[in-house]
């Protein structure tokens, strides 16, 4: 195989170009750091003397050496100097490969044919510069710190402020009398005398006057945006926040009163409903309603009952309980088992309105108590949370006791369940609990509760999108459906 | 027999041969094909890289024509099936038919079909069912069939050239992933320019028609696929192969955000291969004994256009695979050391 030395000078030869291009890099760079420096010691020349241009100039002559050592030293590997070659030579990649592969001893016979192909080109070479000079971006500042440094060389030195710290201890009047007596009166009178500060303007005097400009008669001025109101009755009204804070938005009253806002602390798994139902689904131990024996049934009704008599207050389900025990004496197993459903769904109910806000109700304050005022006073409908409250009557023309010819307006917008979140208003009635009835240690956990925390929110947002979107019935039942089973899990 | 090395010599000499074969290889194609120089290129190239190639193009611009012309300067056996949706595996592969031989006994005897040819023309690859496109896939990858568990050997060199037509795709089969990896590369057949269609209505509308002639055996284009995997390659530029195809992959850390924002899948290691073996063929067509950077940049885009899955933000964007593979190479170039200067490092 040819001898590849020549192919090696090469390299050699562009390692040097590329030594040379990175110390005169650095040696530019270190020379703008270095005249940056000079600058400043020139400037600080009064204090170093006569030292200061000749530190200036080392400065400059050491920066730029430093940084040509240091681009000359940098190392090179062979491998990029003979791709660099190959680039700066046009020999696509042939002097890399050759390179490589010269010296492995897997190399093929067309390794030979490329040494020897490669040898020729190189031998064809004339020297040249394949390596283009790279200036630093510093370089073209290079001009302004060796100007700067220049005009300080040759400008006087400049006089360094001989000042120290303000003293910032407290002065008595009595001190103010005392320095006089140390000056002397020669210096005194050379001292310039500093006119006397004027004590900071006082709050009250910068204190604005909110009185409003009288629109009606003055005169207004361009940009006066006040003029818009000129002839209003607003215009001798003067703007006040606090009565906007005192009287303001129902939402804010809402907020104080903190016995409306709902529990976020309570842990809906101890409910009446949650213990009676896992009661419930311990006793049918899987079992189907069919399946159910008296026994069992009549056990279930006792764990109602007692479970009411518990809880002390009246309860809605205690007659369904009774009827249910008395289908069961007479041996009606399905009306008993009917009653006990009945029973735990009104339970189920009374523990989602209680749950459900706590009876918070938005809105405004006078309408709700119109609202109670009009129920009290029997002129209402049906109750607000039918969807037809006066049984259609009123909603339209000429129906109904409105006085309006064209009736009032519809109440089914508020009246409706599934606008819970439109104005305010809590839904009243029934709804599906979210209360999933986890069993076990789980049901306390608070990851547990946070789901439970988030269920209700989805089951509304499921709600209000049935309620807006035209979902098919009885997709809306599978959805419905859906989050009833999650309750059941 | 021993197996003497081939010298260094030897080995220059078959790459001169080479050479020469590749460009008398290319005139003749060139006799009757106008134009199209780099899909002639690119399918020579795939002929020598051991390769299948695929053509796409719309109709009329001289897919065909320039593989059966391949055909006919090549001293090989030639098939051409023209894929239809009712064609079945057994009319590309054979079957086995009952036949009496002279003492009156029946048995089977395997027919070959159209697959047992050199270079086998695959017209329309796209018109027929997956079933029958399926059945190119072991021919194609082992160079073999198996027929009722006997396996039959193809003939070496076995080339398969595939055209398919981008734009009619009503009653089409595209051709699934894991077959069109199995091509080697994937070449866009454009419309012609103004002279170069001149030059066509001067060619086809004469009274005789070019004659081409054989100028190369199936041996020798053996003999320089072998000859081909010689060729050295420099790792850098090794390196740069491999990130261009890891490049693709959306899932790996340094790819760039083209491909992560396009790309479902990217290339399989057999693009890789591919983009080396392409950039072998091309370096000594050229004359010269290594790989070059260049190399890889001309055969990226057919070896990976059809090996880059786009997503379907890429698709919805209408992103052209040509374009993101050129943003590949940049990427990888940059990554690379051969992309970085390395004057300052």
């Amino acid at each position: 195989m040819a001898d590849p030395g020549i192919l090696h000078r090469l390299v050699r030869n562009v390692t040097g170009q590329v030594r040379l291009r990175r110390a005169e890099f650095f040696a530019l760079r270190g020379l703008f750091v270095a005249a940056l420096v000079a600058a400043v010691v020139l400037a600080l020349r009064e204090t170093l003397g006569a030292a200061a241009m000749a530190m200036a100039g080392g400065l400059l002559v050491l920066g730029a050496g430093a940084g040509a050592l240091v681009g000359a030293l940098k190392r090179v590997p062979a491998g990029e100097a003979a791709r660099l070659a190959d680039r700066g030579l046009g020999f696509q990649d042939r002097l890399a490969t050759c390179l490589e592969w010269a010296e492995r001893p897997d190399r093929t016979p067309l390794v030979e044919a490329l040494v020897a192909d490669t040898l020729a080109r190189a031998e064809r070479l004339e020297s040249r510069r394949i390596i283009r000079r790279l200036l630093p971006r510093e370089a073209k500042f290079i001009p302004v710190p060796l100007a700067l440094g220049l005009i300080l060389a040759l400008a006087p030195p400049i006089p360094l402020p001989k000042g120290g710290l303000p003293n910032f201890s407290a002065k008595t009047d009595e001190d103010e009398e005392k320095a006089p007596e140390r000056s002397g009166p020669l210096q005194q009178d050379e001292r310039p005398r500093a006119s006397k500060r004027e004590a900071f303007p006082r709050a009250d005097v910068q204190e604005r006057s909110l009185v409003p400009r009288q629109g009606a008669g003055g005169q207004t001025q361009p940009g006066d945006l006040t003029a818009i109101f000129k002839d209003t009755s607003l215009a001798s009204r003067s703007p006040d926040f606090n009565s906007f804070l005192k009287k303001g938005d129902e939402r804010i009253r809402m907020l104080e009163q903190v016995d409306r806002l709902p529990d976020l602390q309570r842990d809906f798994t101890q409910s009446q409903y949650k213990v009676m139902f896992q009661r419930t689904k311990a006793l049918r131990g899987g079992l189907r309603p069919d399946q159910l024996s008296p026994e069992k049934l009549r056990e279930l009704l006792n764990e109602m009952e007692r479970l009411g008599r518990k809880g002390g207050a009246e309860n809605p389900w205690a007659g369904d309980v009774g009827e249910g025990m008395e289908a069961l004496e007479q041996g009606q197993t399905d009306k008993a088992m009917e009653a006990m459903e009945r029973a735990l769904s009104k339970l189920r109910s009374l523990e989602e309105g209680g749950r459900d806000g706590k009876g918070l109700r938005g809105g405004r304050e006078t309408d709700r108590r119109g609202a109670q005022r009009d129920r009290g006073q029997g002129q209402g409908g049906p109750g607000e949370e039918g969807d037809f409250p006066e049984g259609g009557e009123g909603l339209y023309p000429g129906k109904g006791k409105s006085p309006s010819r064209k009736g009032d307006p519809t109440q089914r917008l508020r009246a409706n369940p599934f606008d819970v979140g439109v104005d305010g208003e809590s839904r009243a009635g029934r709804k599906e609990g979210f209360d999933t009835n986890l069993l076990g240690r789980g049901a306390n956990l608070p990851s547990r509760l946070q789901y439970l925390g988030v269920v209700g929110q989805y089951r509304k947002m499921m709600e209000e999108a049935i309620a807006r979107e035209q979902v098919p019935r009885d997709f809306q039942t599978q959805v419905k459906q859906y989050f009833q089973s999650l309750d059941e899990k | 027999m021993d197996h003497a090395a081939p010298s260094g010599e030897t080995q220059t000499q078959r790459a001169r041969e080479f050479v020469a074969a590749f460009q008398t290889l290319r005139s003749e194609v060139q006799k009757v094909i106008v134009g199209h120089d780099d899909v002639i290129d690119h399918v020579l190239i795939g002929l020598f890289a051991g390769g299948h190639v695929l053509l796409e193009g719309v109709p009329g611009l001289g897919k065909t024509l320039l593989i059966r012309t391949l055909a006919a300067s090549l001293d090989l056996s030639f098939s051409r099936i023209q894929f239809t949706p009712d064609l079945m595996p057994g009319d590309i592969i054979g079957t086995n038919m009952i036949v009496e031989d002279p003492a009156g006994r029946k048995h089977f005897q395997f027919q070959r079909g159209p697959i047992f040819g050199h270079i086998l023309l695959a017209d329309e690859v796209n018109r027929a069912t997956p079933k029958t496109q399926s059945a190119l896939l072991e021919g194609m990858q082992e160079g073999s069939v198996t027929v009722s568990g006997t396996a039959h050997m193809l003939p070496v060199p076995f080339f398969v050239l595939a055209t398919q037509n981008p734009i009619e795709m009503e009653g089409t089969y595209p051709l699934p992933e894991a077959q069109l990896d199995r091509f080697v590369f994937k070449l866009r057949v454009k419309y012609p320019a103004l002279e170069e269609l001149n030059e066509i209505i001067n060619r086809t509308t004469r009274v005789r028609e070019v004659a081409v002639d054989r100028v190369m055996t199936g041996p020798q284009v053996a003999s320089y696929r072998e000859l081909i995997r010689e060729v050295p390659i420099a790792s850098h530029i090794r390196d740069l192969a491999s990130l261009i195809v890891l490049a693709s992959h959306p899932q790996w850390e340094r790819a760039p955000e083209a491909t992560r924002r396009f790309v479902r899948y990217g290339s399989s290691p057999r693009g890789a291969q591919a983009l080396v073996l392409g950039a072998k063929v091309r370096a000594l067509a050229d004359g010269r004994y290594n790989v070059s950077v260049d190399d890889l940049r001309a055969m990226a885009l057919p070896a990976l256009r059809h090996r880059i899955i786009l997503n379907f933000e890429g698709e919805a964007e209408g992103v052209d695979a040509d374009r993101l593979i050129e943003q590949l190479l940049d990427a990888a170039e940059s990554l690379s050391a051969a992309g970085k200067d390395a004057f300052l490092r």
